[in-house]
């Protein structure tokens, strides 16, 4: 079984090893350079002659947040994710894998790890970039914090897409883009228990702990108010169950379900 | 082999296969159905993909749904393409089975091995993109015999050859059963079957209709009306012709097209060169559809309606 995965891994990484892929790769390394980049330009360009940065640095670090291990994660694991199953099916090749011993898991697993070991490198990388251009105090500290948070987020994210593709293969996409819409930004800062479901919930709340930023008291209670008190060993366990528990359900549903094109069924 | 039980497959109000109960030793038998006859449901009962509605499928003694040491004894090669257009043959077929539970050298040697037996070594490093509709039915047969399975499943394999692609398919399935192994072999063309196998399965409206030897079938066909079509230089005279000789039931001329229903095609074969001759008729282009054959199945279809 697991040579199988690792058969898949190795299958997808090399299909992905395209010039249209690999200009994706380039696009989610460089959109938060991008965007940071303009954002340090205008701020240059408005204060010439500032001897310090009047962008505060709890505004940079937002903003890496906000593009990196929550946009460039999301967006890039969903792309990949998603249609796991929907592109096999489409292309009629699902049929060809699944008569494998355990090939339809071995897909699922292969397709997820070569999904979260292709989005990382380019995060890490734009983060990077993105951190050397923000040029905020304690800089390795701010990368290594956010590092860790994608390291987290994108297996997380990607065993949610994977487990939404499994359910409804045909309708993944719309069910992935609403789930990210909904949970993880609108749920996602509502102060209920519900919010605790979401990463954002828990990578916002890793932010605060680790970033040592420097947040006025009226926010700081808002802050709490949102995150509650809950310790930082209780956020990671919830990052780090999201991939065990969703692969194991997206698995369960995928035993359970009957995949056949209708090319296939003549009927 | 195979034992079906009363097997029903619904798609919602629509029945793909209905009340199938079937059992099938070891060999090689034929699939015989016309298309959206449901003999694709059934492959995909057989080989697992789909759970019947109701009543029970085995397979060598077992349950194909998820049943990875079942897949380690069968070979699929479906219908539909499902080949990935960037890679190479030998690269898509190793892949697979290393799936199988292959190491990577030996998934490699086992790719070599079957593109070899199937006629693809010289093309088997082009991109599959590049194929022709041969060569990727081919790469298909590749990847289901690779492993060297017990049991070969076969859904229309000779869709898309030429008739050298054709010769060639049915001598490495011909050698394939002369080595013991079993197979069940889907098509739409009797004469695709007979080529392969005496033992036949017809399957139509998602039921059984029959089984038997291509004798039993040819026996069945015989007083059913069968479709020929000429087009010739003076299609109304040869219609003439053929009806005041009492040899064809009915004429349909269109164009140049002269096409006649009989029951004695034997008579109609035979006579037909004196015909010609004796009244100058240029005959262009004779065509025998494969019309007996449906006519067949919708002679059992009411037979099993009780209409008949």
């Amino acid at each position: 079984m697991i040579g199988n995965v690792g058969a898949v891994f190795l299958f997808e990484w090399k299909r992905s090893l395209t010039l249209p892929r690999m200009a994706w790769w380039l696009v989610l390394a460089g959109f938060p350079v991008f965007i940071v980049g303009l954002i340090r330009f205008g701020v240059d360009s408005a204060h010439p002659n500032a001897e310090t940065d009047r962008a505060p640095r709890e505004l940079w670090i937002g903003f890496l947040f906000a593009l990196i291990p929550m946009l460039i994660s999301m967006l890039g694991t969903m792309l990949w994710v998603t249609p796991a199953i929907s592109a096999e099916l489409e292309r009629r090749s699902w049929v060809y894998l699944t008569v494998r011993p355990n090939g339809g898991v071995a897909v699922l697993l292969g397709k997820y790890m070569a999904a979260v070991t292709w989005v990382i490198p380019p995060a890490l990388i734009g983060l990077l970039a993105g951190i050397i251009l923000c040029r905020v105090s304690n800089g390795w500290q701010i990368w290594w914090a956010l590092a860790t948070m994608v390291c987290l987020s994108t297996p997380a994210y990607a065993a949610i897409y994977l487990f939404l593709g499994t359910v409804m293969p045909r309708r993944g996409m719309v069910l992935a883009v609403g789930y990210s819409l909904l949970f993880e930004l609108v749920i996602g800062f509502v102060p209920a228990l519900i919010n605790k479901l979401t990463v954002h919930h828990h990578l916002q709340a890793l932010l605060l702990l680790w970033c040592e930023m420097d947040i006025p008291p009226e926010f700081m209670q808002g802050a709490v108010a949102l995150m509650g008190n809950t310790p930082e060993w209780e956020h990671l366990a919830f990052l780090l169950m999201y991939p065990p528990v969703l692969l194991t359900a997206a698995v369960a549903v995928l035993r359970a379900s009957e995949f056949s094109s209708s090319a296939e069924s003549d009927v | 082999m195979i034992e079906l039980q009363n097997v029903t497959k619904l798609y919602g109000k629509v029945i793909g296969v209905n009340d199938f109960t079937l059992t099938l030793g070891p060999g090689a038998y034929g699939l015989l159905g016309p298309n959206g006859s449901g003999k694709s449901t059934l492959l995909n009962l057989i080989t697992g993909q789909l759970r019947p509605t109701l009543g029970t499928v085995r397979v060598m003694g077992e349950s194909p749904r998820n049943n990875a040491q079942l897949f380690r004894r069968l070979g699929y090669c479906p219908g539909s393409e499902g080949l990935y257009a960037s890679v190479s043959a030998f690269e898509w077929v190793q892949y697979l089975q290393q799936l199988q539970g292959m190491t990577r050298a030996a998934a490699a040697a086992a790719a070599r091995t079957s593109l070899e037996l199937v006629g693809m070594t010289s093309a088997m490093d082009r991109p599959i993109s590049t194929y022709s509709r041969g060569m990727r039915q081919r790469t298909k047969l590749a990847q289901a015999i690779a492993h060297n399975p017990d049991f070969l499943i076969l859904d229309e394999p000779f869709s898309g050859l030429d008739p050298v692609g054709r010769h060639e398919l049915t001598s490495v399935l011909l050698d394939w059963i002369g080595l013991g192994k079993s197979l069940l072999f889907a098509s739409h063309v009797l004469h695709e079957i007979e080529s392969i196998t005496q033992s036949f399965l017809l399957i139509c409206g998602g039921r059984l209709l029959a089984s038997g030897t291509a004798e039993d079938v040819h026996r069945m066909m015989v007083g059913l009306p069968n479709d020929v079509a000429l087009r010739c230089s003076d299609p109304h005279r040869l219609a003439a012709l053929m009806l005041q000789e009492h040899v064809v039931d009915s004429a349909r001329v269109v164009g140049e097209t002269v096409t006649v229903s009989t029951r004695q095609p034997a008579r109609l074969y035979d006579q037909m060169p004196a015909w010609v001759k004796a009244s100058g008729i240029e005959v262009w282009e004779m065509h025998s559809a494969d019309e007996s054959l449906q006519a067949l199945f919708n002679s059992l279809m009411k037979m099993h309606r009780g209409e008949q």
